[in-house]
């Protein structure tokens, strides 16, 4: 792999500017969304255990409770 | 059927999705970039520039079939009620905006070798600018206005406005004469671009598809317990 290669004949910086942005872009959404979901899926779990077992135990019944439930347990 | 509607269901399909998205996104990605820039062949008259069209036109084409969809989610909400489909719209519209700053910002890297300017105020730029403000507006629309129904009353205006948008970014190099060149990749028509270009281009479109699908299922997933968190705290 020559000098060229990362060169492009005087291009190099515009096409690997563009390849770099939009990576970096990409990573960023990425790792926002993740913080986002992690963080909402743990205080979910701390607000459900706060409270008490009655209502637990009614809202477990809702089948979407429970998989939000399991899935964090996954993870 | 009514199973695939049910929303327990569907949050569990979305776990299973993102599981196997994750597997895949990283390997998909390398072999994009492998295709892009190393197999792919110079352009004979922009020379390697050219390879910016393999993040350049895949961005575009996601942020202009995000909002597409978009509005046409938003109008069906407005019309029917639809909770989950505001979900939806939510989930889809920062991908949209991602990819048209995306768009937008490797176009101008393209520019100054092709046109030996960094921006032009010709239709096609301008309108792909607008989109933006239009992204910006909706996304501010349903994070700081409480009202429910406001909110989406100003969500489907927006997104009208911005529905007609997209029509003039697709016609503006016809219409008017502008800098950017008018398309070369059409379904019905001739496609100008040589297979050994049109298939990088197709991976790199694959790609940031399945990285698309990847943050929506995640930011859908965020939408839900949000509204579930709502309930938690009425009980």
């Amino acid at each position: 792999m020559n000098l060229n290669f990362f060169l492009m004949d005087g291009h190099g910086i515009y096409v690997w500017s563009s390849f770099l942005l939009t990576f970096s872009v990409c990573l960023f959404l990425f790792l926002k969304t993740r913080k986002i979901l992690k963080k909402l899926e743990k205080d979910f779990i701390e607000e459900t255990e706060n409270l008490s077992k009655e209502q637990f135990s009614d809202l477990k019944k809702q089948k979407i409770i429970k998989e939000i439930l399991v899935s964090q347990s996954k993870n | 059927m009514i199973k695939f509607l049910n929303p327990s269901y569907i949050f569990y399909l979305t776990g299973k999705i993102l599981n196997f998205i994750k597997i895949f996104i990283i390997p998909i990605i390398i072999i994009g970039i492998i295709f892009s820039l190393f197999v792919a062949p110079k352009d004979y008259i922009q020379g390697d520039a050219a390879r910016i069209m393999y993040v350049h036109v895949p961005s575009a084409w996601i942020s202009l079939f995000c909002f597409a969809l978009i509005s046409f989610l938003s109008i069906v909400n407005f019309i029917f009620k639809i909770k989950s489909l505001s979900l939806i719209y939510k989930s889809l519209a920062p991908i949209g905006l991602a990819f048209n700053f995306i768009a937008i910002i490797t176009g101008s890297l393209w520019g100054q070798p092709t046109w030996g300017t960094w921006w032009a105020w010709d239709a096609r730029l301008t309108s792909m600018l607008i989109l933006m403000f239009f992204y910006i507006i909706f996304i501010f629309s349903y994070k700081f206005i409480k009202n429910t129904e406001k909110s989406s009353k100003i969500c489907t205006t927006v997104s009208i406005l911005g529905l007609i948008n997209i029509v003039v970014i697709k016609y503006s190099v016809n219409w008017w004469s502008t800098l950017h060149q008018t398309s070369s990749i059409n379904i019905s028509g001739k496609t100008t671009v040589h297979f050994s270009m049109l298939i990088p281009l197709g991976i790199m479109l694959f790609t940031f598809l399945m990285y698309s699908a990847l943050i929506f299922l995640m930011k859908y997933r965020i939408e839900t317990i949000r509204v579930k968190k709502k309930g938690l705290k009425k009980l």
